[in-house]
C-alpha cells in the first residue's frame, strides 16, 4: 500500500451553528483518484475548502507530505503543491483562453514592477519559457483550436477543461477537482474523465475528485468517501462503498418502515 | 488593404508576444511618435504650451490611476494627493540642492511611501469602503500641507519651482519642458503597456475578476494589491512632480483638491479602464472637450445664431459635458477606447466580418 498524500485529521468546522463536518479523518493515496461523494449539503465542498485554505478547519489539522497545511493562506498552500478547480467555472473574464492557463504559472514566476520595466532584458526570457510549458499543458488538454479566444466565449465544456489546464500548469502534485462534469453533456464527461485519467497518469498526480455522476465515480475512483450531514458514512473501494446500505439510505432515502 | 489582418502568422513566441504584433499599429505608432517629436516646430507655441503639454502630463497622471484602478480594480479617490505628494516633495528637493532628475524619483518615492502606507490601512476594505478610504487620505493630505508651514509655505502661499535642468538640458524653454513631458509620458506608455503582458500584470487583473481564484493558484491578494498601490503611487508622484515642474511652474494646495480627484477617476472611467489608449482619450476629453465647448457656445452666442444670457453661456458647457460623460457610460460603459477598438477591429478584417480564426 503506498503512503497517504493528504491526511486529514478529525477535521471539524462550525459555520454559526451548523456544523458542517464532524470529525472527518480520511487520507489520499500516492497517485490515486480519491472519489469524494454525499449528498447535497454533505459538507464535500466544506472539507476541499478546508484542504485548500479558505475555510481553516477549527478542531483537527490537515497534513500533506507530512507537513501541516491546516492553518495556512490559500495562496501559501496552492505553491505547496495543492492545485484545484471550482464547481463554477472560476476563470478570470476578460482575458485570453492562453492568459488564463499562464495564470497558473504564476507560482514560478516573479510578479514584479520592475520586471515590467525592463521588459526585453527581464521579463521577455520568462514569459517564452512559461509560454512553452503552457502549450505542452495546451497540447495534453487539446485546447490548440481555442487558445486566442476570450474565455467568456468558449462553451461550459471547454471552459472547464481550460480551469483544469490552468490548474496543472502549476505543476501540482495534488489536484482537487469540485464537480468536474457539473452540466456536461455525456459526449464532454467522457472527453473530461479521459482528460484527468491522462493527467493523472502523465504527470503522476494524486487527485481528489468530488462527483455526483456515480457512473463516473465507480469507474475511475480507486477510492471513494461518502459524507452524509457532516459525517462519514462510508470508505472504501469505489463499488463497495456505494453499496453500503448507510449510503444508499442517504442518497435513496431509508424505508418508512423497517421490515 | 493597409490595415488588415489576413497574412500575419507569428513563428515564434516572442514575436507573437511583441507590444505590436501587427504591422499597421506598429506604423501608427511610428507615425504618432513621430508627430509628436515633431510638435514643437508643427503646433504654436500657445496650443503646444496650454493643451499639448498638460494633456501629455494628465494621461501619465491618467495613466498612473488606471493601473491601480483599471487593472487591480481598486478604486482610488485620493489620487491628486498623491500627485501632490509628489509635486511638493520633488520642490522641496530640488530647493534643497538636489538634482531634478534625483527629485523627480525622490518626489515618486515620497509618493509610493505615503500612498502604500495609506493602502495598507485602507486595503483592508473592498469597494465603496475602499473609496471612503482613500477620501480620507485626500482630505488628509490636503488638510498637513495646508496647514504645515514647511511644506506649504504658510496658509495662501504658492511655492514656486526653482530653475533647474534635466540631463543638462535646462528646463527655461517650452520646447525643453515639452520633451521631458514627452519623456515621461512615452515611457508610462511603455512601462503600461509592459506591466500587462507580464505575470504582475495578469496578477493584477486575476485579483480584480475572482479574488479567491486567483488565491488558489497562488497569488497573494493582499501583497499584490499592495505593490499596485505602491507601482500607481510612484508613477502618480512623479507625474504631479513633472506637472508642478512642466507646465504650473508654482504650486498651491488647491492645484492637488478633491475636484482634481475627482477628474482624474473622471479621465479614466471615460477613457476606458486599464487601457493606455483610453488614457490618451480620456484625459483629452476631460481636458480639451470644456474648453472646446466654451469656445463654441461663445462663438455662436458671438455670431448671433443663439441668444443666451451670460449666465447661461457660463454654464451651458458643463451641462453638456456632464451630458457627454453620462451617455458615454450608458452607451459604451467601457469608453472611448473600446468605441476606438471597435472601429479598428472592424477595419481589421475588413471587408468581412469576423477574422476567421
Amino acid at each position: 500500500m503506498s503512503e497517504a498524500v493528504l491526511r486529514c485529521e478529525n477535521v471539524s468546522r462550525f459555520f454559526g451553528g451548523i456544523h458542517a463536518l464532524k470529525g472527518i479523518s480520511a487520507e489520499v493515496r500516492q497517485g490515486e483518484i480519491f472519489g469524494l461523494v454525499g449528498p447535497n449539503g454533505s459538507g464535500k465542498t466544506t472539507l476541499v475548502n478546508c484542504v485548500t485554505g479558505f475555510y481553516p478547519p477549527q478542531k483537527g489539522r490537515i497534513l500533506f507530505e507530512g507537513r501541516q497545511i491546516s492553518g495556512q493562506r490559500p495562496h501559501r498552500i496552492a505553491s505547496n503543491g495543492i492545485a484545484r478547480t471550482f464547481q463554477n467555472v472560476a476563470l478570470f473574464k476578460g482575458m485570453t483562453v492562453l492568459e488564463n492557463i499562464l495564470m497558473g504559472r504564476h507560482i514560478f514566476m516573479n510578479p514584479n514592477p520592475l520586471a515590467a520595466l525592463f521588459y526585453p532584458v527581464w521579463a521577455a526570457k520568462e514569459e517564452v519559457a512559461h509560454r512553452r510549458k503552457v502549450e505542452q499543458i495546451i497540447d495534453l488538454l487539446q485546447l490548440e483550436s481555442v487558445r486566442d479566444e476570450h474565455v467568456e466565449v468558449i462553451p461550459l465544456g471547454l471552459q472547464k477543461r481550460v480551469e483544469l489546464a490552468r490548474a496543472l500548469c502549476a505543476e501540482p502534485r495534488m489536484l482537487i477537482l469540485d464537480e468536474p462534469m457539473a452540466g456536461m453533456n455525456q459526449e464532454e464527461k467522457e472527453y473530461m474523465v479521459r482528460f484527468i485519467l491522462d493527467a493523472q497518469e502523465e504527470l503522476g498526480l494524486s487527485v481528489l475528485i468530488i462527483e455526483h455522476h456515480l457512473d463516473v465515480v465507480t469507474s475511475i475512483c480507486d477510492r471513494v468517501l461518502v459524507l452524509n450531514d457532516g459525517n462519514k458514512i462510508a470508505e472504501g473501494p469505489a463499488r463497495e462503498a456505494m453499496s453500503d446500505p448507510e449510503v444508499v439510505k442517504a442518497y435513496i432515502g431509508g424505508q418508512a418502515h423497517a421490515a | 488593404m493597409f490595415y488588415r489582418l489576413s497574412g500575419i502568422r507569428h513563428t515564434s513566441y516572442p514575436a507573437a508576444r511583441q507590444l505590436w504584433p501587427i504591422a499597421a499599429d506598429r506604423w501608427q505608432v511610428g507615425l504618432v511618435t513621430a508627430l509628436a517629436l515633431a510638435a514643437p516646430v508643427l503646433v504654436s507655441d500657445l496650443y503646444l504650451g496650454s493643451y499639448v503639454l498638460p494633456w501629455l502630463i494628465w494621461t501619465a497622471a491618467a495613466l498612473s490611476l488606471s493601473l491601480l484602478m483599471g487593472l487591480g480594480g481598486q478604486l482610488h479617490f485620493g489620487f491628486a494627493a498623491v500627485m501632490a505628494i509628489g509635486a511638493y516633495s520633488s520642490i522641496h528637493l530640488t530647493r534643497a540642492g538636489v538634482p531634478f532628475e534625483f527629485a523627480l524619483l525622490g518626489g515618486g518615492v515620497a509618493a509610493a511611501v505615503i500612498g502604500t502606507a495609506f493602502g495598507a490601512a485602507a486595503l483592508r476594505v473592498k469597494g465603496l469602503y475602499l473609496v471612503m478610504a482613500t477620501l480620507a487620505m485626500q482630505y488628509l493630505v490636503d488638510w498637513v500641507i495646508t496647514n504645515v508651514p514647511a511644506i506649504s509655505g504658510g496658509a495662501q502661499a504658492t511655492l514656486r519651482t526653482p530653475e533647474v535642468s534635466f540631463l543638462l538640458l535646462p528646463l527655461e524653454s517650452l520646447d525643453a519642458r515639452y520633451y521631458v513631458a514627452l519623456l515621461w509620458t512615452v515611457l508610462m506608455t511603455l512601462f503600461f503597456l509592459n506591466v500587462k503582458r507580464t505575470s504582475f500584470g495578469r496578477a493584477l487583473a486575476a485579483i480584480r475578476d475572482k479574488d479567491f481564484a486567483a488565491a488558489v493558484i497562488g497569488v497573494d491578494p493582499f501583497r499584490t494589491k499592495l505593490m499596485a498601490f505602491m507601482t500607481a503611487s510612484f508613477a502618480g508622484g512623479v507625474s504631479g512632480a513633472i506637472l508642478a515642474f512642466c507646465y504650473y511652474g508654482a504650486v498651491t494646495p488647491e492645484q492637488f483638491g478633491f475636484n482634481v480627484s475627482i477628474q482624474l477617476v473622471a479621465m479614466v472611467l471615460v477613457g476606458g479602464l486599464g487601457s493606455v489608449i483610453g488614457g490618451y482619450f480620456g484625459a483629452g476629453f476631460v481636458l480639451l472637450v470644456p474648453i472646446v465647448l466654451t469656445n463654441l457656445i461663445a462663438g455662436l452666442a458671438g455670431a448671433g445664431w443663439i441668444s443666451v444670457s451670460q449666465n447661461l453661456a457660463a454654464h451651458l458647457p458643463l451641462i453638456f459635458y456632464g451630458g457627454m460623460i453620462i451617455g458615454f457610460l450608458l452607451f459604451e460603459p467601457l469608453g472611448l477606447a473600446k468605441i476606438y477598438d471597435n472601429i479598428r477591429k472592424y477595419f481589421l478584417v475588413w471587408p468581412f466580418r469576423h477574422s476567421g480564426s
